[in-house]
This record gives C-alpha cells, sequence and structure tokens, in this order.
C-alpha cells in the first residue's frame, strides 16, 4: 500500500513538472505572438522599386518630365517624339544645357553612329545599340535623341535625325519584344538645328570609335540612354 | 537487492534525465518558434554552454526546420514536435526508474523486462531519426546526439538491469495486468503534454493569413519559368534566387512536405546580386545574376538548372564576384546552354523579370511563394508550410482557414 502511494506521487510529481513546464513554454510563445500583433509592425522590408539614382535631382527630374510628356511618353497619345522646335520649346533651354542635362549619364549612354546620308544601323551600331538597352537595370526611361550633321538643308536634316531616332525604336521593337516600349522609350530628333554635341561627347562610347570624332561624325547619330530617375 | 543490480537502474535513470534535458531543450527551441518570430537555436552537447546558432547554419536548425522533426503538421501550424514525445518518454523512464529505487524493486525481473521493452522504443525511433538525419535532411544535430546517446545508454541500461534480476530467478508468468496499467500510465505522459500542446499553443488566424496579392499576375514580359508539378495543379508562383541558401531550403521543405506536387508552379527569378539587381547595395548571393540567365536559357530544362544551382550554390556563390568565372562552370555542366549566357537577350528578360517584381511591388527578399495569387507569409515558410499551404490549394478563394 505504501509503494503504492510512493508510486503513484511519483507518477503525479513527473507528470505535473513536465506538463507545466510544456505548458509554461507554450503559453510564453503566444503570449510573445500575442504581443507582436498588438505591437507595431516588425522592421520593414524594403520594397522593389526602380531605380532611383543621386543625379536625378528635382531640377532635373522637372525637365524630363516636361521633354517626357510634351514628347509623349508618360501621357500617352498619338504624337510620338519630339520635333526639334518642340523640343526646344519644352526644354526650355539653350542647346549647351540641354547637353549638359545627360552628363550625369556618362556610363549609361552610348552614340550610335550613322553614315552621311543614311539612317541605317550598321552591325556595330546594333551590337552597342543591343548591349545598351539591355543594359535596363532599374532605370525607367529609354530617351534616343538623334541629329544630323549640319551638311544640307534644315528641312532634310531634320527629316534625316527623324528617320534615324524611328530606326532605333524599330530595332528595339523587333529585336526585344518589350510590352512597356512604348511607355520606355522617348524619341527627340533635333536635326542639325539644335543642341549639336560638341567634343566634350568624344569620350563617350561609340560605334564607331575608331573614326575621328570631329562635329560632323559626332552628329550623325543617335544618342541613347537608359534615365535611372522615377518621375 | 544487490548492488550492481540498483547500479543498473541509476544508470539508466541518469541516461533517462540526460534524454530528458536534450529533448527538453530541442522541444522548448521548437516551441519558441511558435510565435512566428526568428529566434536562435541550441546546438550543443553540453546545453546551455554553447553557444546558440543565430545565423541558421547548424544542423540543429536544419533539423529543426526539416518537415521530419514534428508530425501532424498539415493540421495544426508546425505540427506535433517528435522532440515533444521524446521528452515525455524519457521523464516517463526516470519516473520508473526513481519509482523502481525507491521501491526497492530494482532486482525484480518483472519490473526490469518492462525497463527493456519500455527502453526500445527511444533506441527505434533514434535508429530511425539517425538515418533520416543523414539520408535526408543531411545534417547532424547535436542535441539529437545527445538524444541518441541516451536512447541507447537507458537500452543498454535496462538490459544489464534485466540480466541481473533475471539470473537465478524463478520462472513466472508475466504480470501482464501490470505491464498493462504500466503501458498506460506511458500513453498518459505522452498525452497529456500533447494534448496541452496542442489546446494552449496559439490559433491561426485569418489575419495572420493576410499577407497580401500579386498585383500584377500576369506575365506580360514572359519572364516566368515552369518548374514542373501537377499538370492542372494549383497555379503558384515562386520568387527565388537560385543561390539563395533559404530558397534551397524552402525546396527542400516543400518537396518533402508532398504539397508541392499538387502546384503547378512557375519560378520568377530574382537575383539578390548587384551585378544586375539595382534594388540591393550588396551582392547578398553574388553569381546570382549569371545563374538566372543560365536558368531563363535553359527553357524546358530550366528546373534542371535550378537544382543544379541549389546543389552547387556554395561553390557558385564563392565564385560568383567574377561572372566569367561562373559562366565557364555553367558552360561545364550545361554546354548547350553556353552561347545564350551574357546575351542581351537573355539580360533583358532577366531585367524584365527584376521588373515583374518591382510591378507587384513585392519586398526585396527570397523566397517568396504565391498560391492562386495569395501570399504565403514569411512566417509561414518554414514550420507552418504544410498547414498553411495545404489550406491555401484545398481553398480556392481567400485565406486560409483558422484553426491552431
Amino acid at each position: 500500500m505504501q509503494h503504492g502511494k510512493l508510486h503513484l506521487a511519483l507518477f503525479l510529481a513527473v507528470l505535473v513538472v513536465l506538463s507545466g513546464t510544456v505548458a509554461w513554454w507554450v503559453r510564453a510563445a503566444a503570449s510573445r505572438l500575442a504581443e507582436l500583433q498588438a505591437g507595431a509592425a516588425g522592421p520593414a522590408t524594403a520594397v522593389a522599386s526602380a531605380a532611383d539614382e543621386g543625379y536625378c535631382t528635382g531640377p532635373l527630374k522637372q525637365i524630363l518630365r516636361r521633354v517626357l510628356t510634351s514628347c509623349g511618353l508618360i501621357k500617352g497619345g498619338a504624337q510620338r517624339g519630339c520635333q526639334p522646335v518642340q523640343a526646344r520649346n519644352v526644354a526650355a533651354m539653350s542647346g549647351d544645357d540641354f547637353n549638359a542635362l545627360f552628363l550625369p549619364l556618362a556610363n549609361r549612354a552610348a552614340i550610335i553612329q550613322f553614315d552621311q546620308d543614311s539612317a541605317e544601323l550598321g552591325s556595330r551600331a546594333i551590337a552597342l545599340l543591343d548591349k545598351t538597352f539591355a543594359d535596363q537595370r532599374g532605370a525607367s526611361y529609354f530617351l534616343v535623341v538623334s541629329r544630323a550633321s549640319t551638311e544640307g538643308p534644315l528641312a532634310y536634316n531634320r527629316e534625316l535625325s527623324r528617320k534615324r531616332a524611328e530606326a532605333v525604336l524599330d530595332h528595339i521593337r523587333s529585336k526585344f519584344n518589350d510590352p512597356d516600349l512604348d511607355q520606355e522609350v522617348g524619341l527627340l530628333w533635333l536635326g542639325a538645328e539644335y543642341a549639336q554635341l560638341d567634343k566634350e561627347f568624344c569620350g563617350w562610347q561609340r560605334s564607331r570609335p575608331e573614326e575621328a570624332c570631329t562635329s560632323a561624325f559626332l552628329n550623325r547619330s543617335a544618342f541613347i540612354a537608359w534615365i535611372d530617375c522615377r518621375l | 537487492m544487490s548492488q550492481p543490480r540498483s547500479g543498473a537502474v541509476v544508470a539508466l535513470a541518469l541516461f533517462a534525465l540526460v534524454g530528458t534535458v536534450f529533448a527538453a531543450v530541442s522541444t522548448a527551441d521548437f516551441i519558441a518558434f511558435l510565435d512566428r518570430q526568428v529566434h536562435s537555436v541550441t546546438c550543443s552537447f553540453v546545453p546551455g554552454l554553447g553557444a546558440p546558432d543565430t545565423t541558421g547554419t547548424s544542423g540543429c536548425h536544419a533539423v529543426l526546420m526539416s518537415p521530419y522533426s514534428a508530425v501532424f503538421r498539415a493540421s495544426t501550424w508546425g505540427g506535433i514536435p517528435i522532440s515533444l514525445a521524446a521528452l515525455s518518454v524519457f521523464a516517463y523512464l526516470l519516473f520508473r526508474a526513481a519509482d523502481l529505487l525507491a521501491r526497492r524493486a530494482a532486482a525484480d525481473p518483472d519490473e526490469t523486462r518492462f525497463l527493456v521493452a519500455a527502453t526500445l522504443l527511444p533506441v527505434l525511433v533514434s535508429v530511425a531519426y539517425f538515418a533520416i538525419a543523414l539520408l535526408r535532411v543531411g545534417s547532424l544535430c547535436k542535441l539529437c546526439v545527445g538524444i541518441y546517446v541516451a536512447s541507447a545508454g537507458v537500452f543498454v541500461s535496462a538490459l544489464a538491469a534485466h540480466r541481473g534480476a533475471a539470473s537465478g530467478a524463478p520462472a513466472r508468468p508475466f504480470p501482464w495486468s501490470r505491464y498493462a496499467v504500466a503501458f498506460l500510465e506511458g500513453v498518459v505522459f505522452v498525452a497529456v503534454p500533447v494534448v496541452l500542446y496542442l489546446a494552449l499553443k496559439p490559433g491561426y488566424t485569418g489575419a495572420m493569413a493576410n499577407c497580401g496579392t500579386l498585383i500584377h499576375p500576369e506575365d506580360r514580359y514572359g519572364v516566368r519559368v515552369p518548374l514542373g508539378g501537377a499538370p492542372g495543379g494549383v497555379p503558384a508562383i515562386e520568387v527565388l534566387d537560385p543561390l539563395c541558401p533559404a530558397c534551397k531550403a524552402f525546396a527542400q521543405r516543400l518537396a518533402a512536405s508532398g504539397l508541392g506536387e499538387r502546384l503547378d508552379t512557375q519560378a520568377v527569378l530574382f537575383p539578390l546580386d548587384k551585378e544586375c539587381n539595382w534594388m540591393v547595395g550588396e551582392s547578398l548571393h553574388p553569381g546570382s545574376c549569371a545563374v538566372s540567365e543560365a536558368v531563363l536559357c535553359a527553357g524546358p530544362a530550366a528546373p534542371d538548372v535550378l537544382q543544379w544551382a541549389f546543389t552547387n550554390q556554395d561553390e557558385l556563390r564563392a565564385i560568383g564576384k567574377d561572372t566569367k568565372q561562373v559562366y565557364d562552370r555553367i558552360r561545364q555542366a550545361f554546354p548547350d546552354i553556353g552561347g545564350c549566357l551574357g546575351r542581351p537577350g537573355v539580360r533583358a528578360r532577366l531585367n524584365r523579370s527584376l521588373r515583374w517584381v518591382v510591378a507587384n511591388a513585392l519586398p526585396v527578399q527570397t523566397p517568396q511563394l504565391f498560391v492562386r495569387g495569395q501570399k504565403v507569409c514569411e512566417e509561414d515558410t518554414d514550420l507552418g508550410l504544410d498547414f498553411v499551404l495545404s489550406r491555401l490549394i484545398d481553398r480556392p478563394q481567400g485565406g486560409g482557414r483558422t484553426g491552431r
């Protein structure tokens, strides 16, 4: 009888300690969870977003927004691209100031060069265009700013630069099949009358680096760049 | 009662105590995760002395998070930890040994015979779990090793006690009624803590299941990579990084749960490598951009490339800062896709994969699983995976059912 009581006492003692410990652990976890749910959210995880690089200053964004909106990029619409006069008006700045906008993009830009009087992309132009466009990273906008050299009449050069811009766009459209293309790519054709590239751009990546960097060679081109700014 | 006979029972009590301590620490670690937060895990042969594993790299963490650490995972969030049953069994053996010593019954062969039978259970379970740890999980945990040793110890001690008690004792019929009572006592030792555990553990509420949905699930960019699974299965999207250890562990848990076979899963590649991902300041998994390109290049063989990447994660991350070296390693393993790597087309596609993540405003982390467009909460991707996923799979609309 004495042994029976001892057995029962031991049984209950060990069982109570065991169960009590488990219950204590579980209640502690439940209580921590309740505190967590009642309290503020924990440290927020970063949310995926497009890039917004340091060079995207307020004034730059303002200019870009005006240019991109007026050139039919941001709001869409029938218009596609900006002609020289429009570009000058919406940018509301001198050609040099306009070009200076792109200086921070040195590592993101390329100059696609054309033969004189031609809007046909050569093999090296295509290779550089593909490489540059594929390197989108977090950028939201791709600008194509085409020009012509000063030889020839004004209207002809406007038309030639338009063809160059569209040659670039057509190639991108056929090669990359990007459904966002119309919201991404902005075209500006400047002819030979506005914002001609000067020697400051000779060091930039060009499709014909072996050619002499004269104003004529440099401006028979389409300047392309991804813009890492959120507007 | 002779000294050697009670000595074996004392040894059994000590081994049972050791087993109780190891199982208790393991159970406490498991239960801590019921609060759905991240915790360090004890991983030491001397619990309390070794530094806890705060990084999730120890064998103890791997075993604890493996699908084998608990049972009934699909029925209750996290399941019932195996270590809880182990704790109960060792506590029961401790009780029996203490009882024999207190009643001076250590030389009773009927009692020691029952001890042998009772200690056989932890030995068999330990053998099975040792094999699982080696063959399935691929890691040994120090706490588990402590339990294996304790299991062997109680069994050998019980054998020694019985051998001593049975020698020279007259043969008598088995006291089945006593054995039945003792067995019932053992059942009570296991059942009461389990019932308490189930009754007191936090409930799973609808709010816990609400971790958001995909804003733009459509694949306008053609970037999603089919990972196989059941044709006509429940549509699922996994955002992953092929060199992320958590993604590998998640894939293993999903496969082991058996629920992955009911999903028609597509992957969206989200390498956390600054080489291609502008959203990370530092490469968390260097080389994963190159490996992601390989997955995209592989077409129908993408699951094979992904599996290869998971298997060779450590090596690929080690060489990851040199993209060319990673490309060479990929070409060595998959010569057919070598020509595609680094090409503008595949880079643009990988970029669109990242932009799909941007379009859906997802957190910058991997892995993320969406079933029928609903996100499986990060807190539910380890211990709670089976419970939450089975509910999402069985319930077409809305969040998972509530429960415990």
